[in-house]
């Protein structure tokens, strides 16, 4: 027996507890099964590519900050990579090891705030969320001493990086890195082997590895579908090349698999902070580069393993002291545009669950 | 490098004097009292008489024979009227709700900073910490501004049937407080269908919730409501039949018999039916959408469900009957199945309700750990577990309780070996439906390993997809 | 016979009782009809407590409260196309007759019952010995075949509308 029924259109967003900033999900339901999903975005755009435009190149360096806030560093790094590579700077050796450091030490943030708001959304009331920002708290402790900053770091420089760490960096950051797998164990013995979790987030949102290539997904939800590809490996930018660590790569490509991945990525982050910080070379932590920045007309695309996925960043230079182009390829946007895919026949909780697991940051979607 | 230059912060666990001095006071004044009450009580001095503090239900007693006496002088013509005792009647009634008023409404007052603070515990931060000594005043800086704040009523909703909800929620609310048995004699409203009472006014709440979600003309209040009544009525039936095999076992469904039956056999009823105190217990997590059954209000999804369009006081009273809820749920699991007022003998001279309101909060205090620990179910998922699993397995547990119980009647055992014997059976009997059910329904957790993220250290990508899958 | 409480209470619930289902038909919105109904019904269970009949009261209120106004507004408020008006219909004159030989059935038969009455002694020591047992006793012993009847056709009711509910599997 079947019956006609208007179509249930639920608004979810611009201010929603689970959008994870201002983004606006229309639903079409039926009952509680999802018949249709259109995103809305565009709350947060500030214009930054056009601005860029405006702007000398290190000027460009802070917006960087500002487009995923939860990644300030790699946003940094993406760009002033790409800026080296059109300007045709070196970078001393310090500097790379320092830039890879603090790129993990960043990942680790993303990724405690990344799994802590998806298990906040599969319903745990913050308990989760709160202990993985105990120890995202002491990685911003860590920025702060660094560079005075701890969300919009503006820490890298065309050229390195803006700072040396100060001295009692190396002490905090080694017990941080001692103190770090204990945690992780912790958060594994509160979580992995919960019925509930398992039932809420096994098999829910589902994306074969086929779709996500095809999808240009990258970064952790890539790696979950199964695809081995990372950055770090497959393209060594930094000192990467050096460093022995492994890329944890799921099964199913559920919301299981990528709350996994994102916490053994966590460990492997761990790994490759230890060796950074035992191998760190002495020497200069920045090439000195002209205050207006003007490169030889040409166009540079740098691309780095953010916490999100592919970080690009396009850069065009006519010879000016501003680029004429700035463009971001923003992980988020790309890896949000399966979600329709994911979550499409699936109840609301479990598409709320799929939304979590994509870790989005609006910022960047946005730009 | 100290500890105080140290940027990353060094967790110094040192109690504060102020805490560690308000502690010591507390314990020895605890101390003080527990000694007195004991010397007063060994040596006799009260035993009988009104004022007897370990059971005020004693003194309302006494009292009322006083104005009895009282009553007793009146005109003939007035007792022909107003009946014999209607002093002490009316006395008795204002005194008695007086009481439960004072309690729910300071209950509510404190509970609000005890859910906060021990939440924070848990979530490794403090709590609130500011108004007042130790953040005490909290809820009343709450209350003061939820009570300044402007009602807003949404354009479309119908207005009169917005306005109900709060109050119609509020009343069963406080209704349950009555049958509550705090002590022998200290039951407000001691009836023999209480039992039946319990039931039939917490499900009157159920419509109430459902006129909130329609009359807010909000899609999120309509799915919460939805979710709630769907799940309120579902859970309904194991909470009844939990309760049933209570009824069956004691014979009664008054409170009171309730709980003097398991005094009289030395035994809580959770012990001889581990079962039924699960299903109650998880059903209740239902009846109050408490985590891990909160899927009415589930924040992540639906804002706020049923409430979402309430602001100020109206939603301050949904807060607040929640919360009183909660601990009446752990009152009744303490009446039902952990053995009421009764602890063991030492209710002779602890106070009973002092025992029976430590069970309630024990209750509660596994209702807010569980809050802070468990992710949510989805509704289906909540759905098939209690038609699936729960209904079945609980109808089966009352056949096979009410088996025991006749096979009791007709055996003439020692209470001890009959009461062992029926507790090894249920227990048995829990442990061996359970896995054979979830067998039967297909749950294999021996089958179905978690998967842990495998190492790769070759990158590529479809084909090398495909041979890592493979492998 | 009655202290005055009792009476004064008799006359509160019934004028209540009377007032909410009078509420039913003379209220416009649908909804507060099924509201007034729920009044009456709490108003019915009341005059059920005065006459000691304790657990007929909380049964009424159980079902009658809690239960079928749920069943209800789901009806009103889920019925896709069905107007919220609680307006005259084409049913009225056949509701009329209904309601009227109701009346007159119960009319009749509560004046042709002789009614046993107690005497003030017999009543102190019958009625509070609750009434849970007596109903109990006389579900499973005299009645027995009826509430086993009763039970089967809930059952089957049951079944039922779960097969009408159940979309197909093809």
């Amino acid at each position: 027996m079947t019956t006609a029924n208007e179509p249930y259109v639920l608004n979810i967003g611009p201010q929603h507890p689970s959008t994870h900033g201002v983004f606006r999900l229309r639903v079409v339901m039926d009952g509680e099964r999802i018949q249709d999903i259109d995103m809305v975005i565009g709350y947060l755009h500030r214009s930054m590519e056009k601005l860029a435009e405006e702007r000398t190149y290190t000027q460009n360096i802070p917006f960087t900050d500002r487009t995923d806030y939860l990644a300030a560093m790699s946003n940094n790094l993406g760009y002033c990579l790409a800026a080296e590579r059109l300007a045709g700077v070196e970078v001393p050796e310090r500097a790379s090891y320092l830039r890879v450091i603090f790129a993990e030490l960043q990942r680790i943030a993303s990724h405690s705030m990344g799994n802590g708001t998806f298990i906040n959304d599969a319903g745990a009331w913050s308990t989760p969320l709160m202990y993985m920002f105990r120890e995202r708290e002491k990685i911003l402790d860590l920025f702060e001493m660094t560079c005075g900053a701890r969300l919009t770091t503006n820490y890298m420089r065309i050229g390195g990086v803006a700072f040396d760490p100060p001295n009692e960096f190396y002490p905090a950051v080694n017990a941080l890195i001692d103190e770090l797998p204990d945690r992780i164990d912790e958060y594994t013995e509160l979580l992995v082997d919960n019925e509930i979790l398992l039932a809420r987030t096994r098999n829910v949102g589902v994306l074969s590895a086929a779709d996500a290539i095809n999808g240009s997904i990258t970064g952790p939800m890539l790696r979950a579908s199964g695809v081995p590809w990372d950055l770090r490996k497959a393209e060594p930018y930094c000192s990467y090349d050096r460093f022995d660590f492994d890329i944890p790569v799921g099964h199913v490509g559920d919301c299981y698999d990528r709350f996994m991945v994102r916490l053994e990525e966590m460990r492997q982050s761990v790994r490759i902070i230890r060796q950074a910080l035992e191998d760190l070379p002495s020497g200069p932590h920045k090439t000195e580069i002209p205050l207006a920045l003007r490169p030889e007309p040409g166009e540079a695309y740098a691309r780095v393993e953010g916490p999100r996925g592919e970080l690009g960043f396009y850069v065009v230079s006519d010879g000016g002291p501003a680029p004429y182009r700035f463009h971001i390829r923003a992980p988020s946007l790309i890896n949000l545009s399966l979600l329709r895919q994911m979550a499409v026949g699936a109840s609301l909780p479990d598409a709320i669950v799929t939304l979590g697991s994509t870790d989005i940051v609006v910022g960047e979607i946005d730009r | 490098m100290s500890a105080a230059l140290d940027p990353i912060r060094v967790r110094v666990r040192v109690t504060s004097p102020r805490l560690a001095v308000t502690l010591g006071i507390v314990l020895v004044l605890f101390g003080a009292a527990s000694i007195g009450i004991a010397y007063v009580v060994v040596s006799g001095m009260l035993d009988g008489h009104w004022y007897d503090f370990r059971d005020l239900g004693l003194g309302m007693a006494h009292l009322r024979e006083w104005l009895n006496e009282v009553n007793a002088g009146q005109p003939a013509a007035l007792s022909a009227f107003l009946g014999d005792q209607w002093i002490s009647y009316i006395t008795g009634a204002l005194l008695g709700a007086t009481g439960i008023l004072t309690f729910f409404g300071l209950l509510l007052l404190i509970l609000v900073w005890v859910e906060r603070r021990l939440i924070g515990r848990i979530q490794v931060r403090k709590g609130p910490n500011r108004v007042g000594p130790f953040g005490l005043l909290q809820p009343v800086a709450d209350a003061l501004k939820l009570i300044q704040k402007e009602v807003l009523i949404p354009i479309g909703a119908d207005r009169f049937m917005f306005y109900l909800p709060p109050v119609l929620v509020f009343i069963p609310g406080l209704l349950v407080w009555a049958v509550v048995p705090w002590a022998p004699n200290m039951n407000y409203l001691d009836t023999n269908v209480g039992v039946i009472y319990l039931i039939a006014i917490s499900s009157t709440a159920t419509l109430a919730i459902f006129m909130a979600g329609w009359a807010s003309n909000n899609h999120y209040a309509l799915l919460g409501a939805m979710r709630t009544v769907a799940m309120m009525i579902s859970y309904e039936i194991p909470l009844s039949l939990a309760l049933l095999m209570v009824v069956l076992m004691t014979g009664s469904m008054q409170l009171s018999t309730i709980v003097q039956w398991q005094v009289d056999h030395h035994v809580w009823l959770g012990m001889l039916m581990p079962l039924a105190l699960f299903t109650f217990f998880f059903s209740s997590t239902a009846e109050l959408n408490r985590t891990p059954n909160d899927i009415a209000e589930a924040e992540s999804e639906i804002v706020a469900g049923f409430h979402t369009e309430y602001s100020g006081m109206k939603f301050g009273l949904f807060y607040a009957v929640e919360l009183g809820n909660a601990v009446a749920v752990g009152a009744f699991v303490a009446a039902f199945f952990l053995g009421g007022w009764s602890l063991f003998g030492l209710e002779t001279w602890i106070p009973p309700y002092l025992i029976f309101a430590a069970k309630a909060f024990g209750g509660y205090f596994v209702l807010v750990w569980l809050r802070g620990t468990l992710p949510r179910f989805r509704l289906d998922q909540l759905m098939s577990f209690a038609w699936k699993y729960l209904i079945p397995i609980s109808l089966l547990q009352v056949l096979l309780v009410a088996i025991e119980v006749t096979a009791m009647r007709y055996m003439h055992f020692p209470d001890f070996v009959e009461l062992s014997l029926v507790g090894a059976a249920n227990l048995a009997f829990t442990i061996f439906i359970v896995r054979a059910w979830a067998t039967f329904l297909g749950y294999r957790p021996e089958r179905e390993q978690v998967l842990k993220p495998t190492m790769a250290k070759q990158m590529g990508g479809l084909r090398a997809a495909e041979e890592m899958r493979t492998r | 016979m009655d202290s005055i409480g009792v009476i004064i209470g008799f006359y509160a619930l019934a004028g209540l009782t009377v007032g909410a289902a009078l509420l039913v038909f003379l209220v416009r919105n649908l909804l507060h009809a099924v509201l007034a109904l729920v009044l009456a019904f709490l108003g019915m269970s009341g005059l059920f407590i005065t006459l000691s009949a304790d657990f007929i009261a909380m049964a009424q209120i159980l079902i009658y409260a809690g239960a079928i106004p749920v069943l209800l507004v789901f009806a009103v408020m889920l019925t896709p196309h069905a107007s919220r008006d609680n307006a005259n219909s084409l049913f009225a004159p056949g509701g009329l007759l209904i309601g009227l030989g109701f009346a007159a059935l119960f009319v009749f038969v509560a004046m042709a019952t002789v009614w046993p009455v107690l005497d003030v002694e017999t009543l102190h020591v019958q009625s509070f010995a609750g009434t849970v047992r007596t109903i109990g006793a006389a579900l499973l012993g005299d009645y027995l075949l009826a509430f086993e009847l009763a039970s089967v056709l809930l059952l089957a009711a049951f079944v039922g509308a779960v097969a009408l509910v159940r979309e197909d599997e093809a």
